[in-house]
């Protein structure tokens, strides 16, 4: 956060307040509020002319109206602070942007129900008001106001003594290793839980679900309901009841998930808060849940790299402990939580199987993993009680292989998205990654069959190799070069620092991090991690086995995020990774002409696409009676249409070319050309044979005529003429060209034949069938099976 | 000469039909309802299964859904169904006969009796692409509305599917008048035993129906549905919901195929007349809304029904047509899958609910 940000009041907040206001992605927000914000602070006057959607710009939000008066206050010396004045301070920014809530110096804020975006704004607040600067990073680490209080006298050289230390409890300084101390106090808290008995082997009927309305959460949702019959009762933070169904159907629509009337027979919303006590819920509410339900699964957590364990506690270990003592109270119930590989991020830990020693705690250094340690080690104590605890730990929860749909937020995603942006990758050695809806299918499956409860799982896939991952993107024409891991954070950073791209803000602010930064680094030095277990309860129960999140898996993914503008795949406007020339000449309207031109693809990845698979025309030139046109742009259609024909009949279309041409005086022109299969014996001479229509634009077709390609120069041009970007190596460069014919010869040969097999088909047609052929010996067969039949009746 | 239908559909009164078309042929109907006054829905089963596709009791099924949401479904088994003789008869039919008689006359009979409400149609597969040709050739006219999974008016498979089916359905019709799908039927060794045999290569499931179905279908190496899509119950039984497949109708399936249209198969016989010999061609007669749908994942017809969407997209700009994919489902899985209910059927019922 910087000062024009925020105190200037020339600067146009309407966006951000209502990125505040607005449902959603909290982290979504947050990352684009913080690439707004960064966008400001360079070029103030640039921000009210952004680009910003016209409905955006009418809408006057709250956050506005409320904002201070534009006054600018000088920045107070540290040494008027103390740390009960600066507390102050901050409990009363924090209330103007948390109204109604119940704040107090030492309760967390985020626990407290603030967002990211609650955490820019109040430091834009302080920095606006009293001159303090704290960085959004100390909030995120500890977010209690008297820490944060307390960190920034320190940061700022407060008069040890008088200020600080004479206002503040000794027990409230920072002392080293506070948060081993915060862990071992939070495990003790399954001291308190009470004792029960196994619960009953039965499929559930009314299960318990936390965390619906995120990722994973919401497609497991789907997946509960549709592998059983159960009802499922989901927790959803919001004010009432009905904003929390409201808010579930928004977050799963969000997902590409079907929120139908089917669904909501099936699904019961309730608004509460797993940081709270109950959960949030009424007294009557919660004795209801523990005598109703038959099962647990909570996947809910706050996954926040950048913030620290007491900022993380509440919803990663509290909450569980709070679930653990709903399924100990009344019938027992299996809770099943979904934790993570994260618990194994030591740097050079040996193995990752799932019943394997966790990392040592002492060696963990983000808030994150301290608090899925710390939440898996809480329910080893609850299970030594009784509990039956299911413990489900994915690794990076990439992308749905259907519908594309993932969370910008998770890491392995925010590393594709960087890998295929700026073609390079860092040395690593696996990528502990496995697609939502395997990680999903096979979690309900684990809820729903007694025989897989009370067990760790690691859901972590087919591990992606580097060198997998490598080839999968030189296949699809995106090559990329290998870093060392210092190196490329340090170009990541760089690159992302001179051309933002919103949707990697987040990451960019993860390698900024010096704790998030090791997190990465273990997450990249890690080994694979191995999943015995699931792969036999999924070979028990006729599951999906693990299998590598590749580049058929990711595919979707990719174009998707590539429509959110999160990745860059090869276009037309980049160098082409292939291209070979093709000459054609005829007459057109009876007088010789001549098309010259270069055909290029930017990828293999463009050949792939269903629903338009073609070749990018880049330059050319036409010959038309004395003019000289210039070819400006335009696309070769591959099997337009799977070939159907354009008139019924037998003339099937080969290759569709749609031209956009400039002649001499400026004017523009079009040229559309077919080239069709018949079913004749000249296959030869149909696959050079272009007929054309050419016209002035908007208007309709001027000349016509036929040009065909010589013969002579098809296989000089077409085979031999073919080059690959020369920043390739001489063997990706033969790669490339073998990948690019044994994929266009077989498609130009079943096209051409396709009209011939037609013809076959109708000989064929003429021939005797079975019943023509009728022998005795066959009815014969038909009675005997018949007896046979009756007899075993 | 029908199976008794399960005592389910609370509160709703079954109705069966005698119903008999203008050539004579024994067809299935059955009406379904709560109340009257309600919007119907004529469902329209797949060559080789039945009408029990809609109203299998282990799972959430559409006609239960329909029931919820206000609608009042009719079944009609045409007499590609498995629960009629037809398919292993020695009488041939082709998919002109369903599209001339069985469809619309079905249509006509249920606008008999449901007066001016409205009449919908939900059809898969074979059955939506002969109903294709039915309203390309303007015999059912005026219908509120119709939902074609699968696969419609651009029949497309790949290419080792076309190369098995078509070559080696060749081999097959000159031997067989059908080929079952259910071993416990003919027997381990009859002289189906090399179609099993073959349709059992690098299956995963033993059971020999569901190797035939899902593993490569009739052995072309098409598979019908997505395995794990299937509820255990429903997999136990497929015997009983999927029947025999008659040879003799491959030529035809064959010509619509290869040419990636639906074709008229008697072209000599006057009676045919009235079909478009391409119903593609004649696709300008089609006067009602059209959501086409299908499984992201189906492995016999590919993405016939995207194909469709995009050709009538562009050479029939004029027609009210979408196209719905399914994330994750194959072919038949989409209406006798476990969670069809959930990812399907509600797409269906607010295409109906907004027509």
């Amino acid at each position: 956060m910087t000062e024009p940000t925020a105190r200037n009041r020339e600067v146009d907040r309407r966006w951000e307040g209502e990125l505040i206001d607005g449902g959603g992605d909290r982290s979504a927000r947050v990352a684009d509020l913080l690439a707004a914000v960064r966008q400001t602070s360079v070029t103030p006057s640039a921000r009210q002319t952004s680009v910003t959607p016209p409905a955006r710009q009418e809408i006057a939000t709250s956050a506005e109206q409320d904002a201070a008066p534009a006054v600018h206050r000088p920045a107070v010396p540290p040494g008027d602070w103390t740390v009960d004045r600066l507390t102050s301070a901050i409990l009363t920014a924090a209330g103007r942007l948390m109204p109604g809530r119940d704040l107090h110096a030492e309760i967390d804020l985020f626990d407290a129900g603030a967002s990211s975006v609650n955490a820019v704004e109040l430091v834009a607040a302080l920095d606006r008001d009293h001159g303090i600067t704290i960085e959004l990073d100390d909030v995120f680490a500890d977010a209690r106001p008297r820490k944060l209080a307390e960190r920034w006298l320190t940061a700022h050289g407060a008069p040890p003594g008088a200020a600080l230390v004479a206002a503040v409890p000794a027990s409230l300084v920072p002392v080293e290793g506070s948060d081993l101390d915060m862990i071992a106090a939070d495990l003790s808290l399954g001291d308190d839980l009470p004792w029960c008995d196994a619960p009953l082997p039965v499929t559930p009927r009314r299960i318990l679900l936390t965390g619906a309305t995120g990722f994973l959460g919401g497609h497991l949702l789907l997946d509960l309901l549709r592998r059983g019959d159960a009802h499922v009762v989901c927790i959803v933070r919001a004010d009432d009841d009905e904003a929390a169904l409201r808010r579930l159907g928004d977050a799963l629509a969000g997902f590409d998930l079907p929120w139908s009337g089917e669904v909501r027979r099936r699904t019961t919303v309730l608004a509460g808060d797993i940081r709270r006590p109950r959960l949030g819920l009424s007294e009557p509410v919660w004795d209801t849940l523990t005598r109703e339900l038959d099962s647990i699964v909570n996947v809910a957590a706050a996954v926040d790299f950048l913030r620290g364990y007491p900022s993380l506690r509440q919803s990663n270990v509290v909450a569980v402990r709070t679930l653990a003592e709903l399924a100990m109270t009344g019938p027992s119930k299996p809770l099943h939580h979904v934790s993570s590989v994260a618990v194994f991020n030591e740097i050079g830990i040996a193995s990752m199987g799932e019943d394997d020693p966790l990392a040592h705690i002492n060696r963990l250094v983000a808030g994150y993993d301290k608090s899925k340690w710390a939440a898996e080690v809480l329910l080893r104590r609850a299970r030594e009680r009784g509990l039956v605890a299911t413990v489900l730990r994915p690794g990076g929860i990439g992308g749905h292989t259907q519908t594309g749909a993932y969370n910008a937020h998770d890491l392995s995603c925010g590393f594709s998205a960087a890998f295929s942006r700026y073609r390079t990758v860092p040395a690593f050695r696996f990528f502990n990654v496995a697609p939502v809806d395997w990680v999903s299918q096979m979690a309900a499956a684990i809820v729903y069959e007694p025989d897989g409860w009370g067990q760790n799982y690691n859901l972590t896939g087919r591990p992606n190799a580097m060198s997998e991952l490598v080839r999968d993107l030189e296949l699809g024409g995106m090559n990329v070069e290998v870093m060392h891991w210092e190196d490329w954070r340090e170009d990541f950073i760089a690159r992302a620092e001179a051309d933002p791209v919103p949707g990697l803000d987040f990451l960019a602010r993860v390698m900024r991090s010096p704790t998030a930064m090791q997190l990465c680094e273990a997450n990249l030095s890690s080994p694979a991690a191995t999943g015995t277990r699931t792969e036999a309860f999924a070979a028990r129960h006729d599951l999906p086995a693990p299998v590598r999140y590749g580049a058929e898996q990711s595919l979707k993914n990719y174009e998707r995020m590539a429509r959110d503008g999160l990745v860059t795949l090869p276009s037309a406007e980049d160098a082409p990774y292939l291209w070979f020339p093709e000459t054609m000449k005829g007459r057109i309207d009876d007088k010789p002409a001549a098309l010259r031109i270069t055909l290029s693809i930017a990828s293999m990845y463009q050949l792939t696409r269903q629903d338009k698979r073609t070749l990018d025309v880049r330059r050319g030139k036409l010959k038309l009676h004395d003019q000289l046109l210039t070819v400006e742009s335009g696309e070769v259609w591959i099997r337009p249409d799977e070939g159907v024909p354009l008139q019924g009949g037998f003339d099937h279309p080969l290759l569709r070319y749609d031209l956009r041409l400039r002649d001499a005086d400026g004017q523009r022109w079009w040229l559309e050309g077919w080239k069709m299969a018949r079913p004749r014996r000249d296959l030869w001479k149909q696959s050079r044979t272009l007929t054309v229509e050419i016209g002035r634009e908007g208007e309709p077709a001027t000349f016509s005529g036929v040009l065909k390609v010589p013969s002579k120069s098809y296989l000089r041009d077409q085979f031999d003429g073919i080059q690959v970007d020369p920043r390739l190596s001489a063997q990706e460069q033969r790669t490339a060209k073998l990948a690019w014919l044994s994929w266009f010869l077989p498609e130009m040969t079943r096209g051409l034949l396709e009209p011939g097999f037609r013809l076959l088909a109708d000989l064929l047609d003429l021939r005797k069938d079975a019943i023509d052929r009728q022998r005795e010996s066959d009815l014969d067969q038909d009675r005997a099976t018949i007896k046979k039949r009756v007899r075993a009746r | 000469m029908m199976s008794q239908m399960p005592a389910r559909f609370d509160g709703a009164v079954v109705d069966r039909v005698p119903f008999r078309t203008s050539d004579g042929t024994d067809l299935g109907l059955c009406r379904i309802s709560r109340e009257p006054g309600r919007p119907a829905v004529l469902l329209v089963h797949g060559h080789t299964v039945s009408s029990e596709i809609f109203t299998l009791p282990e799972i959430r099924n559409l006609v239960d859904v329909l029931l919820d949401a206000g609608y009042e479904p009719w079944l009609l088994d045409w007499r590609g169904s498995s629960r009629l003789p037809y398919n292993e008869g020695r009488v041939r039919y082709s998919y002109d006969d369903v599209s001339l008689y069985d469809l619309p006359e079905a249509a006509a009979y249920i606008r008999g009796q449901i007066g001016d409400r409205k009449l919908f149609v939900v059809a898969h597969c074979v059955g939506a692409m002969a109903l294709s040709m039915s309203l390309a050739a303007g015999l059912i006219p005026g219908l509120a509305g119709v939902v074609a999974h699968g696969v419609f008016l651009t029949p497309k498979v790949t290419w080792t599917v076309r190369l098995r089916s078509h070559l080696g359905g060749e081999l097959l019709r000159s031997r067989f008048t059908h080929v079952p799908v259910d071993i416990k039927k003919v027997g381990l060794r009859s002289r189906y035993t090399p179609i099993f045999g073959l349709a059992s290569l690098g299956a995963d499931c033993p059971d020999p129906t569901c190797q035939m179905l899902h593993n490569s279908a009739w052995a072309t190496g098409a598979s019908l549905f997505e395995h794990d899509k299937l509820d255990k119950r429903t997999h136990d039984r497929l015997s009983e919901l999927f029947g025999s497949v008659p040879t003799w109708i491959l030529p035809h399936m064959r010509r619509n195929e290869l040419a990636h249209s639906v074709m008229r198969w008697n072209n000599r016989d006057r009676r045919y007349a009235r079909l478009p010999e391409n119903a593609l061609e004649s696709a300008h007669r089609i006067d009602t809304p059209v959501l086409l749908m299908s499984g992201s994942k189906n492995k016999i017809w590919q993405d016939s029904n995207r194909l469709c969407h995009d050709l009538l997209s562009r050479r029939q700009p004029q027609l009210d047509v979408r196209y719905t994919e399914i994330p994750g489902y194959g072919h038949m899985d989409a209406f006798i899958g476990r969670g069809a209910a959930l990812d399907v059927f509600g797409r269906i019922i607010d295409f109906l609910d907004e027509h």
